[in-house]
């Protein structure tokens, strides 16, 4: 009872791929994807996979997607096993992947998700109906009849989120949804997920822009290396860090030293990151004691040391990237 | 179920045609170059020292290398190019199984190379007079089903070959033309050695191709057309058989490798 509550179990995740080069010489290449992974998704949750490059989100998703068959661990959905019950599952996920592939570019909009239906066997009368509701609900109501070909990348990934939810799937992955899509458009995406949310749909996201997890997710995993780091809600994620807030300087180059002396004087909660532009240094401190921080500074305001200081609150950007760097170490 | 079965056959064939098939490209593969293929086979007979060159193979000879050609380029080019365009894993990923949509595929490319027969026949009337007053007309119509089915066993299974990975497909296109030649598709099968002639036994339209022709030629309903119809359609079903057995191992296999998209 307690795994069919469940929408995701997934335990000890692992995919590895095998890549062979070179002709006369052959060499494998050995990827570990993903590794270890362990987690669960409840039943209407709203789930943010987070990770940089490479991390194996998308390998992730394709195993949950029925796309890979993991190298070793089990998926169930909806309490069933994915390796079992590939096709009954396949009836119940809906999934789009980031990026302008996944279409035929010489059908139009319409005939595409026709198309898709019938390979979910949808009867043509929902269909009919289905079709122009999915249009109007990412916005291509007017270019339903155009040919995808057509189409910028932003409305080919719109179309994408159509196909995905044709047969009303109860869970739906969007693997980075809001990649190429202009600030109104994403905006009216967010909105449209937490609608499909707000149905009772549950939902696996992943994306780069920290912002859109902090704003849709329940929870969120944060994979590097192919690994999960950190799982939390986002605030209790933020709240990992103690500071609260954070200062942003910028500093050059050759006076980076004499800057870093000068920090380390800050007491040890205080976390310091040192991320290097081409001639410039970003500086972000965070910090419980704002006003330490700024004591220690304002001689040196306006000066070749400390340039452009700013404050603002803790962001999970913040978070996320102090999670990853300090996962290196 | 059984309705959805057609309207996904017909659905399918759609979408085949539009992507794949009309082009200008296609228009070159199944007219163009038949007709290419048949003129050379006349001045080579004639070369030969025949005055009056076998239509049979000449002409009609182009017309199944438009068919063969038309399948393998279609069928090597749909599995590559849904792979390219990540419209593989979506097929897969849904609950229609992949050699459905690859069954319904390859009929319509098929359908599409049989233009390159149909053209045949017209020159062969038209412009060469040929005469079909002898023919035993069932005998090469029943000799043509065969062959066409023969052909989509062949592009099912070679579409099977292709799905498993993305090196396969070179593979496939080394077959094209040596298949073409192995199966005498231009000349009688008896000027190649006897091994040649082996090789090509595996082959089911080896034996409907030769079927067509000896019926064109006016022959009954003997034991010898009889044996190649049984030996056509016994070895297309073996192929299907086969492909109907990879296809489980393929499902299975692109998904391990991850060889599904192409990265
Ligand atoms: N089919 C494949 N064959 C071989 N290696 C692969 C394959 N797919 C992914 N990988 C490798 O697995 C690792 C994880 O890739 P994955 O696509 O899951 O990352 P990601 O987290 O989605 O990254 P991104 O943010 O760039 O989308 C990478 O090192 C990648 O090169
Ligand atoms: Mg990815």
């Amino acid at each position: 009872m307690t795994t069919e509550q469940k929408a995701i179990t997934i335990n000890q995740l692992r995919k590895t791929f095998k890549t062979r080069h070179g002709f006369w010489k052959r060499t494998t290449r050995v990827t570990e994807a993903v590794q270890d992974v362990n987690f669960d998704v409840e039943r209407g949750e709203l789930f943010g996979l987070l990770g940089p490059n490479g991390a194996g989100k998308t390998t992730t998703v394709k195993m949950l997607a029925t796309l890979l068959i993991p190298t070793s661990g089990t998926i169930s959905i909806f309490g069933q096993d994915i390796t079992q019950h590939t096709n009954e599952i396949r009836k119940r996920i809906g999934f789009t992947f980031g990026g302008a592939r996944g279409l035929y570019g010489r059908l139009t909009a319409s005939e595409n998700l026709r198309y898709f239906a019938e390979l979910y066997a949808l009867p043509p009368e929902v269909t009919r109906k289905r079709i122009p509701e999915l249009l109007e609900l990412v916005g291509l109501s007017t270019r339903g009849d155009d040919k995808v070909e057509t189409y910028s990348s932003g409305m080919q990934q719109r179309l994408h989120l159509a196909r995905a939810l044709l047969h009303d799937p109860e869970l739906i992955y969007l693997d980075e949804p809001t990649v190429g899509i202009d600030p109104v458009g994403a905006r009216e995406l967010r909105a449209t997920i937490k609608n499909l949310k707000a149905m009772g749909k549950t939902i696996l996201l992943t994306t780069h822009y920290m912002a859109e997890a902090d704003e849709l997710c329940d929870r969120i995993a944060i994979i590097n290396n192919g690994r999960i780091i950190a799982l939390d809600t986002p605030s209790a994620l933020k709240n990992r860090i103690t500071a609260d807030t954070v200062i942003e300087l910028k500093t050059s180059l050759e006076h980076l030293p004499a800057l870093k002396t000068l920090l380390d004087q800050l007491d040890p909660l205080t976390s310091v990151t040192y991320t290097q532009n081409t001639h410039e240094e970003a500086v972000s401190i965070h910090t419980v004691q704002p006003g330490t921080v700024i004591e220690l500074l304002s001689p040196w305001l306006n000066t070749d040391l400390v340039h452009n200081m700013e404050m603002r609150n803790q962001t999970l950007e913040d978070v996320y990237i102090n999670i990853i760097q300090g996962d290196g170490k | 179920m059984k309705t959805n079965f057609f309207r996904l056959m017909l659905r399918q064939m759609d979408v085949q045609l539009r992507m794949r098939v009309l082009s200008l490209w296609s228009l070159g593969l199944f007219i163009t170059q038949p007709v290419i293929f048949s003129a050379v086979a006349m001045f080579l007979s004639r070369a030969a020292g025949n005055t009056n060159p076998d239509l049979i193979y000449t002409v009609i000879g182009g017309g199944i290398m438009g068919m063969w050609s038309g399948l393998v380029f279609t069928s090597t080019f749909d599995i590559r190019a849904d792979r390219r365009e990540g419209t593989l894993e979506l097929i897969v990923g849904s609950p229609t199984p992949l050699r459905r949509v690859v069954g319904f595929r390859s009929l319509l490319n098929i359908l599409a190379g049989s233009t390159s027969m149909l053209a045949a026949i017209l020159a062969a009337v038209l412009i060469f007079d040929y005469d079909f007053s002898g023919i035993n007309l069932p005998g090469v119509v029943l000799s043509f089903l065969l062959l066409f089915f023969g052909l989509w066993c062949m592009g099912i299974f070679l579409a099977n070959l292709l799905a498993w990975s993305r090196l396969s497909g070179t593979f496939v296109d080394l077959l094209e033309i040596p298949v073409a030649l192995l199966c005498g598709f231009m000349y009688p099968i008896s000027v190649l050695p006897g091994w040649m002639q082996n090789i090509s036994t595996i082959f089911p339209i080896r034996w409907s191709l030769e079927a067509m022709r000896d019926a064109m030629k006016g022959m009954p309903y003997n034991a010898e057309l009889l044996t190649k119809w049984l030996i056509a359609l016994g070895i297309s079903l073996v192929f299907l058989l086969i492909a109907r057995w990879l296809d489980g191992k393929v499902h299975d296999h692109i998904r391990i490798t991850g060889e599904l998209h192409s990265i």
